[in-house]
């Protein structure tokens, strides 16, 4: 017999938590499509429920002492896209998720939890060292994003554990993102790209570049990234770049896309961001 | 589990599972069959209602996450007088054709004319991109929002 629960405050979700194998239940956006049967018929869940858009204690974006921006668990796409204190990139990145309606429904938190080398919002988030925050009945620990998603689907979390918060960095560099997929709104996306810069007096002082769906996770490495920060931009040489980074691209085949042309794509993506930090821009 | 929201402007207390989809209840439950179900996964919105003036994918949507708030489908928009303006444009224009996707058209149309009472072509594409359409190729559709627009949706 499944049980759903429908906590209203934080603190009786945790002890929920600690008592059942639950699956975390936010806009459902993910969770409804997976469980589906068809039309008449209860999603097919295969263990406890626990409802959580009913805490509204999760539904906030505030700003700390130090800058930073948490984004409660509850909140929406569409309440972030329009709050004035998200910097700019996550919105560019938000906008293009799906379409306006899921966008009404759909969490932030959900994206992150749902684990998929395909979610959007994840590039930003791992880009600019956002964390999240875990709560249960024993307290809270905070982990980065980049560390938090283990690969499809797996996540370093404990069956108590919920995730109450992302905490998110005031926006400090350039960027460069394009998303690749067959239709503008609601494609999942075959590829996609995000690079961030920083230039100061013709040297590169800040470097970093995220890819989606090329691999079981977002792909970020800062070893690759420290090699090039503080090089002169004229002794960037984009083949050297590129050839670090070629290996760590390893799409697969699917229904949407093959893993030539997802790794073609990646790499051209960065050849365009390469150009465009070192001035040429070829759009 | 007795779930209390307000349909159509009407306070309803509707006892069934909480993971049972909006559109469900919708149509089975309370037998307003004009919201549609398409793909049944959040992917051409012919199942858009309101929730608090928001359009959402009924589909995918858990009765429960409807618990306190405002509904309204396509038999309660009808009531309206942004209803008028709105389905005579699309009369006008050659914005429906077989219909199915009408409702949810109509809705999500409401839903950019309230936040942005003068769209661009470009903004009203963005806005209905989630509702799919097999029969009229969307022009129709994007000219019957723009002459709701002329006309203006009185709210
Ligand atoms: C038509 C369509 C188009 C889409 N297009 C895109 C797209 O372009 N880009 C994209 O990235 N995604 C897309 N998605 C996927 C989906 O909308 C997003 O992943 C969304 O952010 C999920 O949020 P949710 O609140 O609906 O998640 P839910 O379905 O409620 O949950 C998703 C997962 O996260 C877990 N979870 C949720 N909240 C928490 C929490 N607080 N703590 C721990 N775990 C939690 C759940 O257990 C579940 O495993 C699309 C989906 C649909 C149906
Ligand atoms: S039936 Fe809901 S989006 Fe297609
Ligand atoms: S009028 Fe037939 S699907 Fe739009």
């Amino acid at each position: 017999m499944i049980h759903y629960f429908v906590p209203s405050s934080l603190k009786e979700a945790l002890k929920i938590l600690n008592e059942n194998d639950c699956y975390i239940f936010a806009g459902g956006t993910d969770l409804m499509v997976q469980k589906h049967l068809s039309s008449g018929l209860l999603p097919n869940f295969d263990k406890d429920v626990l409802f959580i858009m009913k805490i509204n204690e999760l539904n906030y974006i505030e700003k700390d002492n130090e800058g930073n921006i948490h984004i409660g668990a509850t909140t929406r796409y569409n309440e972030i896209e329009a709050s004035s204190l998200i910097p700019e990139i996550y919105k560019t990145v938000i906008k293009e998720i799906a379409s306006p309606n899921i966008r009404n429904m759909a969490t932030l938190a959900g994206n992150i939890g749902n684990a998929s080398p395909a979610g959007d919002s994840l590039l930003p988030l791992i880009l600019n060292d956002a964390e999240v925050v875990l709560s249960s009945i024993d307290g809270e620990r905070i982990i980065k994003v980049q560390d938090f998603i283990l690969g499809v689907k797996k996540l370093d979390r404990k069956q108590n554990e919920i995730i109450k918060e992302i905490v998110i960095k005031p926006q400090e560099l350039d960027y460069f993102y394009r998303k690749v997929g067959s239709r503008k709104a609601e494609s999942i996306t075959k590829v996609s790209f995000l690079g961030g810069y920083k230039i100061e007096k013709n040297r590169l002082v800040d470097f970093r570049v995220a890819f989606g769906s090329v691999s079981t996770k977002v792909v970020r490495n800062q070893e690759v990234e420290n090699k090039y920060i503080n090089k002169e931009l004229k002794d960037i040489d984009i083949d050297s770049v590129v050839n670090d980074y070629t290996n760590l691209v390893t799409p697969i085949t699917d229904q949407r896309s093959n893993k030539e042309y997802r790794h073609k794509v990646a790499m051209n993506l960065l050849k365009k961001f390469l150009k465009e930090i070192k001035g040429g821009r070829d759009e | 589990m007795e779930i209390k929201f307000v349909l159509n402007h009407k306070q309803v207390a509707i006892d069934v599972n909480p993971s049972m989809r909006l559109l469900d209840v919708l149509r089975d439950v309370c037998h307003l069959t004009g919201t549609k179900e398409g793909c049944g996964e959040g992917e051409c919105g012919a199942c858009t209602v309101l929730v608090n003036d928001e359009p959402v994918n009924s589909c995918l949507m858990p009765i429960i996450n409807v618990f306190g708030k405002e509904v309204i489908t396509i038999e309660g928009f009808r009531e309206t007088k942004a209803y008028k303006v709105i389905s005579s444009a699309f009369a006008d224009m050659g914005g429906s054709q077989c219909g199915f996707c009408t409702p949810g058209m109509i809705l999500a149309s409401y839903a950019v004319l309230r936040k942005n009472p003068h769209p661009t072509d470009e903004e009203i594409r963005i806005a209905l991109s989630g509702n799919l359409c097999r029969c009229t190729g969307y022009q129709a559709i994007v000219n019957a929002v723009k002459l709701a627009s002329e006309k203006g949706v009185k709210l």
